[in-house]
């Protein structure tokens, strides 16, 4: 008997292909509410939101949220929370940007440090759950603190430029260098959508195609029998809490590329809105079950009724009423497709 | 038996202290009371008593709330007989504890900026009718018996005068963009209210249109993201108006971005470095609507005075106004070199 079928009993079972089925009959509930917010905003707004370069932008500002979000999905899957990933966007920001210094120009110095900086501190996060036996709300809830009073004490609570960061081209910036991921273009789709892509693609295949993976969501969905069954509890729980720093690392290189600046007050709440996607992608909070497809529908989501609500210049009170209507529904459409 | 005597009359020290002290404070009062008649004049340094002033911000993790905390130790640095504590608070119900704490310590006179006028008037009225003065900075209380002074910067006055500067850069014809800071503060309210009304009456022929309008919460990549859906939806935009010069970086790169920067121009408000280096440059960023953070250091000033019973000199007779309200100014590339003293970080 493998570890992984151990902890998931139902496996095998009619019970196991219903919650199967459940799992992607919600993904396509979800994809139906992408298709429906992109056909109300091609109704709304026909002449400038139904367009390639709409698309693109809409992708490009999802990329960040999106990469979080991946990170966040196997955290999740754990059963556990990561609440720090906001701050942690602009600690990693700040001390990229300091590393490089005044004149520096080395985008690869900012990349690097960022993504290390950022993963030192999904370390800590990770020795504090796994380890120290923090529970994992408390934890992040403490590094959400943490991070963001080291953003601003790196700096003296000031931005940094980055705008010398474009690989010595004052034009376009070189392929490679920091802007050029906030800005450049394969084929005419920007960096920043690749990365995105390859990243949610990776995680897709580890979570449903390795041993890794069956891991992960078996730790979230029986914790006792996952250890019983030899499961490596401890250090795969370490281990979602270090790559979803490592992520965070990554989503500051996209933001900082787009911003051309590290800023210590930013990432605010991008937690909320990471977290937000991948629960109405259909991962379940309580661990056990996570669908990385969801996440990237969910983030999706998001991006599109940011986009749509801005383009029609709603209020603020109306688009904060209407995002959470729309959240709302989309988790009830899911939820009476799956009944069937 | 003998602990219990011991602990007995350590709380009988204390209280005789405490009454001691209480006595010689009600002594330096009287004598500062006979001072303040022969002694109006505000600039004087020393008043013979130590004035306890707690200054209660924000977290200031944004160049202008740095910038009023710099100024405010900067105020109480000149004088010799100030003890001055500055607290930050990280959002509006630590802020209430923290003044809460701070009532408890009995200082002369509170200085608050409130992180939310709404939600911290309670406190201050609290301290208010304890006895101690408050002087309330920038972000209004919502009764009239929560400040005893109110030092603020003329948000209205900043939209007036940002409407008049874009009303005659456009001629009265053209599309605005106006990326406001923080939805539902009175700062954002009435930036954006006196840019409004003042367009109406400037252009009244409407020839000046706000084609969007949406809050960039003073965050730099919030400005960034709204800014990006903004030019998604608007192929025309001749200006845009924000709220604050730190945000107003992030709507600068969306601009930059998507390689528009020749079809529009950009104002911000508050004076920063970034924002007087790019107006001084000339190109995208036109103007900025200079917010003093001086205020800060008016505000200390006008707290010691309250403490001393002591007035401005040049009112009759010597008083500490209710409302001192600094004005706001117009900052572009002609008169840049004289505004630069007072760009913040």
């Amino acid at each position: 008997m493998t570890p992984a079928q151990a902890a998931e009993p139902d496996q095998g079972g009619p019970e196991f292909s219903d919650r199967l089925k459940a799992l992607r009959l919600q993904e396509y509930g979800l994809a139906a509410v992408v298709v429906l917010l992109f056909i109300a905003g091609s109704i709304l707004k026909p002449e400038t939101f139904p367009t390639w370069d709409n698309v693109r932008n809409m992708l490009t500002q999802a990329s960040v949220i999106g990469v979080l979000a991946i990170g966040m999905t196997f955290v999740i899957a754990t059963a556990g929370i990561d609440l720090s990933v906001g701050s942690m966007v602009a600690a990693a920001g700040v001390f990229g940007g300091i590393l490089i210094g005044t004149d520096g120009t080395s985008s690869l110095v900012f990349i690097l440090g960022a993504i290390a900086f950022a993963t030192l501190l999904g370390v800590v996060n990770a020795t504090a759950v796994a380890y120290a036996r923090i529970v994992p709300f408390i934890a992040t809830l403490a590094m959400f603190s943490i991070a963001r009073g080291v953003a601003l004490l790196l700096n003296d609570k000031l931005p940094v430029s980055l705008l010398d960061l474009n690989g010595g081209s004052f034009g376009d910036p070189r392929p490679f260098s920091l802007l050029w991921f906030g800005n450049g273009r394969i084929f005419g789709i920007p960096a920043s959508v690749y990365v995105f892509v390859a990243i949610t693609i990776a995680g897709w295949i580890v979570l449903n195609r390795t041993r890794y993976g069956r891991y992960v969501v078996a730790v979230g969905g029986n914790r006792e029998a996952a250890r019983i069954a030899g499961v490596p509890v401890r250090r795969i729980i370490f281990s979602v809490y270090v790559l979803s720093g490592l992520l965070a690392g990554v989503a500051t290189v996209l933001l900082c590329a787009r911003l051309g600046s590290a800023s210590p007050v930013s990432g605010n709440l991008y937690e909320l809105d990471a977290i937000g996607a991948v629960v109405i992608g259909g991962t379940s909070l309580a661990g056990g079950r996570a669908t990385i497809v969801g996440t990237f529908l969910g983030v999706l989501t998001f991006a599109l009724i940011f986009s749509l609500m801005t383009q029609l210049n709603l209020s603020t009170e109306v688009q904060q009423v209407t995002k959470g209507l729309i959240v709302l529904g989309a988790v009830l459409l899911q939820r009476s497709e799956s009944r069937y | 038996m003998s602990r219990k005597r011991f602990i007995i009359s350590i709380v009988a020290a204390s209280l005789l202290a405490i009454g001691t002290a209480a006595c010689s404070v009600g002594d330096s009062e009287e004598v500062t009371r006979t001072v303040t008649v022969s002694d109006t004049t505000a600039g004087g340094t020393s008043s013979g008593r130590t004035v306890t002033i707690i200054a209660s911000v924000p977290p200031t993790d944004h160049g202008w709330l740095g910038a009023i905390s710099k100024d405010a130790k900067a105020a109480a640095d000149q004088h010799d007989d100030v003890d001055f504590e500055l607290l930050q608070a990280a959002d509006a119900d630590s802020q209430a504890q923290q003044i809460e704490q701070a009532i408890a310590q009995k200082p002369d006179v509170l200085v608050v900026l409130p992180q939310d006028g709404a939600a911290l008037t309670p406190v201050a009225q609290k301290a208010e009718r304890a006895g101690i003065p408050v002087v309330n900075i920038d972000r209004l209380f919502t009764a009239p018996d929560a400040a005893t002074a109110t030092v603020l910067g003329d948000n209205y006055q900043i939209g007036v005068l940002a409407a008049n500067y874009i009303g005659d850069q456009l001629k009265c014809n053209g599309n605005v963009v106006e990326i406001q800071g923080l939805a539902g503060i009175s700062v954002t309210t009435d930036r954006t209210k006196g840019f409004t009304d003042t367009l109406k009456k400037k252009c009244p022929g409407g020839g000046v249109r706000i084609v969007a309008s949406q809050p960039g919460d003073f965050n730099p990549d919030k400005g960034l993201t709204v800014m990006e859906n903004i030019l998604q939806a608007q192929s025309d935009i001749d200006a845009v108006y924000t709220h604050d010069d730190d945000m107003a970086q992030g709507v600068v790169q969306a601009i930059r971005n998507a390689n528009r920067d020749d079809d529009m121009f950009l104002t911000g408000v508050g004076g920063s470095q970034d924002a007087m280096k790019q107006i001084e440059e000339g190109g995208l960023y036109r103007a900025t609507f200079l917010y003093n953070p001086n205020m800060a250091g008016t505000a200390v000033n006008m707290a010691r005075l309250i403490a001393l019973g002591q007035g401005f000199s040049e009112l009759v007779p010597p008083e500490v106004p209710r409302q001192v309200v600094v004005p706001a100014a117009v900052v572009t590339q002609d008169n840049v070199s004289e505004y630069e003293k007072y760009a913040f970080n």
